[in-house]
Formats: structure tokens, sequence, C-alpha cells
């Protein structure tokens, strides 16, 4: 994956990773409240699997697309 | 521009002390913010745009954005001051000083990426120490201030023993009784409510006198002023328990716009401040110290829960300069707490350095300019704004009239998008002027205008044919 498409797919996939974080916390049935290891599924995701899962899809991006 | 200089114009101090502040304070919208503050940057080191989008529009725009992020930076020195016994000028002038002269230091710009990746490690160096001196991980400090009972004033606390002094003026509501003492003359507001009406007392009090306050009062101070609570009571507006801190209860869906709010700004004020990176093996660089510096942030928060009086003040590097005593002991942690400031002190240095060249892209490069920014936004800063309100307003601004130029498919474009953009996000933030009690989502649209002044901007600029307005191509 590389090239302005590639780079559109990354950027899509970031903004898709970025919205989950408010639909997680703010859904009717607050599913990002629900606990695994004492906690929420919600920081979970906006502190260690979002963040990891950005930054190495941006530093594949920045790194292989010859532009 | 490689990627880690580009990320400098983003990690302004006072969004890293903003971030670390609303976690560990228990915000409703700290979980979006940390990870907005992380992915935006990223999606614009990314995004392709316009390599030059200097116009007359742009340029005001940028100078007016540019100046409100620097006096968001100074309001956070003027905090530092605070809490250092110092007078707020004092903390507003050196760090004015210091982007005076980083931008006239002419070996700064080549120094500027590795001395930001030096500041993000020692970042990063506070929350290991504690983790280790602990032994508890981010995720069970986190489960531990989840848990906790009603949050109140340890025996211990500086609030209990020689009383703190509050950043900016403050409202507080009193979920229990406490006696609190004034050890500085002044003003203190009080609002009952234990009747249908509520009556406001206004107090003058000395130094040394008492003020007994009932579940339900409100009482406002002045900045600066200096008080002391007793040990075992709850802490005035601080969440309710370790559960209210965790899943804050105005979290719901009534949110949503605000939410999204909160995001498009950070999303265009990013696409504005970072402009795209060079790609190859360097540009890693980039966005591993952007996670490097919202990780700490993230962890500061985290650990500071566990001193719920920590963030009382409003002073938003509290968490940094205060937690690794608290957490390590004087011998070890007020030396760490001296580094950390000096990683933000480093931190304000590249971010103005970064500042003052997309400044000199989007307007001018003439001194004159940055010199009348920094003197602006240091006027700003010794009045005792909310140093959040001033960030989102430029990085509102920033993404209404500044990102739609870089998106912009032609020149015409880059005018018409910024107009639109900044007439709508003027007239959507005015709006508290206009009605006096807004219904939410309205609400929403006044505190994040660029909600909708940025996709309005953004249309305009991609729907205004080439030479629409008759300008060349810059």
């Amino acid at each position: 994956m590389s090239g302005p498409r590639g780079r559109r797919i990354g950027i899509a996939a970031l903004l898709v990773l970025l919205v989950i974080a408010p639909l997680l916390a703010l859904a009717p049935v607050a599913p990002g409240a629900v606990r695994i290891a004492g906690v929420s599924v919600l920081w979970w995701y906006v502190g260690f699997a979002a963040p990891l899962a950005a930054t190495a899809l941006a530093t594949f991006l920045l790194a292989h697309d010859a532009e | 521009m490689n990627a880690l200089a580009a990320s400098a114009a983003w990690l302004q101090p006072a969004l890293v002390v903003a971030v670390a502040f609303r976690v560990a304070a228990g915000e409703a919208d700290a979980p979006w913010l940390a990870l907005a503050a992380l992915v935006t940057p990223l999606v614009a080191l990314l995004a392709s745009g316009r390599s030059s989008s200097r116009n007359p529009v742009v340029a005001i725009v940028a100078a007016v954005a540019v100046t409100l992020l620097l006096a968001a930076d100074f309001l956070v020195a003027a905090d530092v001051a605070t809490l250092l016994g110092a007078s707020r000028w004092h903390g507003v002038a050196l760090a004015a000083v210091s982007a005076l002269a980083v931008a006239a230091w002419a070996p700064a710009r080549r120094v500027s990426p590795w001395a930001l990746a030096v500041a993000a490690a020692v970042l990063l160096l506070v929350p290991a120490a504690v983790a280790l001196a602990a032994g508890a991980m981010p995720w069970s400090a986190w489960h531990r201030s989840g848990v906790r009972g009603a949050l109140t004033f340890s025996q211990a606390s500086a609030w209990v023993v020689g009383g703190e002094r509050f950043a900016r003026a403050t409202t507080l509501r009193f979920a229990e009784g406490q006696r609190v003492i004034a050890l500085a003359p002044g003003v203190y507001r009080v609002v009952e409510r234990d009747a249908a009406t509520p009556t406001v007392r206004e107090w003058r009090l000395a130094a040394g006198e008492a003020l007994t306050l009932r579940p339900g009062d409100e009482l406002t101070v002045e900045a600066g002023a200096r008080v002391r609570f007793e040990a075992g009571r709850r802490v005035p507006g601080a969440p309710a328990s370790g559960i209210t801190w965790a899943d804050a209860p105005a979290r719901g869906p009534r949110m949503l716009p605000a939410a999204l709010g909160a995001v498009v700004t950070l999303l265009g004020g990013a696409l504005a401040l970072v402009p795209q990176a060079r790609r190859g093996r360097v540009a890693v660089a980039g966005p591993v110290v952007l996670l490097a510096v919202m990780m700490a942030a993230l962890a500061w928060g985290v650990y500071a829960a566990a001193v719920p009086d920590l963030v009382l003040a409003g002073a938003w590097p509290a968490p940094l300069l205060r937690l690794p005593a608290l957490a390590l002991g004087p011998a070890a942690g007020l030396p760490l707490a001296a580094l950390s400031g000096l990683a933000l002190v480093v931190m304000l240095a590249t971010a103005a350095l970064a500042l003052r060249e997309r400044l000199a892209r989007a307007s001018s490069p003439a001194p004159e300019l940055w010199v009348a920014a920094i003197v602006t936004a240091t006027a700003l800063a010794v009045s005792s704004f909310d140093p959040w309100a001033v960030l989102t307003l430029a990085l509102g601004l920033a993404a209404a009239a500044w990102a739609p130029a870089r998106l912009a498919p032609s020149a015409a474009g880059a005018i018409a998008g910024p107009v639109v953009g900044g007439v709508t996000f003027a007239t959507l933030a005015a709006l508290p002027i206009l009605a006096s009690s807004p219904p939410a989502w309205l609400e929403a649209l006044a505190r994040y205008p660029a909600l909708v002044a940025m996709p309005l901007g953004w249309l305009a600029a991609r729907l205004m044919p080439p030479g629409g307005l008759g300008v060349a191509e810059a």
C-alpha cells in the first residue's frame, strides 16, 4: 500500500480510529464503560490500542511511501 | 520538512499539559481529546495539500491563530510561576523572552528536532519512575483511582498543611460542609442554595479569617486567592468518587455534538499547523515522538488522578510539577520536577520556532510580525484567561479559516474557503453574546464553531472554480 491511494486509505483509517473513541464513550448503552482487567474498554482503546495502531499505520505510510 | 520538525508546531506545552490536566481532573472529554491530540497531527503529516497558500486572508488568520497559540503557552508559563510562588507576569515574561530569543538564534532550527525528541524522552521519565517506585503501571493506577470512595483532602495535602493559591478565578461547589480559612485578604463570594431562591453573600476576609460553607454552597475566589481546607473533607469540584472519575456521568449521546466539535477543531488545527512531511525512513521519528509525548501526558494524568486536590488550583502544569515530589519524595521528586519543567521550556522553544516558520510561510517572514505576535500574546497572558478557551479558539480559528487554504485545489479556493470558514466561525463564536441560554446543540456550536465552519470553508474552497475570483496562482 503506497502512493496517493495508500495515503488516502491510511487517512481514512486514522479518522475511523479517531471517531470510534467518542462513539464508545457516548453510545446509549455505554460500551466504553465495560471493564477488562480493571480498566474500561474506552481507556484501553484511547490509551493503548488506538494510539499504537495509529502510530504504526502513519509510520508505515511515511516510511514506505516514496511519493 | 521532516516529520519531526513538522510535528513541533503541534507539540505545544499548552496542549500537552491540557491533556494531562484533563485526564487527572476526570473531565468527560479527556479520552477523545487525548486520542485526537495524537491522531490529528498524524493525519496532517500524511495529508497532501497546496505547497503555498499565502494570500491576504490566510495571512491575517495565521497571525491571529499563532498569537493565540503563543498566548495559551504563555498562560501555562504564568501557571508555572504561580505554582512556584512567583507572580504570573514573571512566567509570562520569561516565556516571551524565550520565544523571542529562539527565533533570533540561528542554530536553533538545526537543533530543534533533536531537542524535541530529548524533551519527549524526559517527559516519559517521570511516569516510568513513578511506575517503578509505586510498582503500578498506568493501567493499575487507573484501576486504583477508579475504585476509590470519596475524593478527600489527605492530612499531608498542601491545601491542608500550608494552604495553596488559585491560579485563576474559580467557582467551587461544595458537596459537604467545609471550613475554609483565607490566608490572603480578598473578596470571597458565596452562593447559598439551601432555599428556593439562592442567596448571594460577599465576604471581605482578612488573612486568617474563616468561612463556613454548607453542602450545596458555591464559593467564588479571585485569581491568586490563597486558602486552607480541612483534612478528610471532600475536595470541592472533584468527581464525587473514583467511579465518577473513571466514567464521567456527563458522558452520553447529548454530548456527541461537543465531542465531534472538539475532534474537528483539533483535526483542522493540525491540518493548518502541521505541514505534509517528507517521506522516507527518517520520517518515522515524527509519529514516534508524537506517540511518546501523548502517552507521557496520559500517564502523568492517570498518576496525578490519585491526588485529587492536585488540579484544584486550576493550574494546568500542576500534575507535571507537583506529582514527582508527591509520588517519589522530595529527594528524587524535586530534581525530576525540575527536569520536567525544563522539558516544557524546550517544547515551548521548539514550538515557537515552528510557529515562527508557519507564520513566515502563511503571512510574512518580517521579524516585526513575530515581535508583534509575542507582544500581543504577552498582553493576553498577563490576564488570567482560561488557557483551554484560548487554545481551542486558536485551533478552531486555524481549522475554520487556515486549513481550507491547504485543502483548496486553486488559489481562488484558497481565498474563498478561509473567507467562508472565518465568517462562519466568527458568527458562531458570537452566539453566546446573542443568546443567553442556548439549547445544548447550539452551545456545542458556540464552544466549537469549527464543527460547522471548517466543513463549510472546505466546501467553499473545493467548489470555487479555478480563477473564480480572478486570482493568480501563488
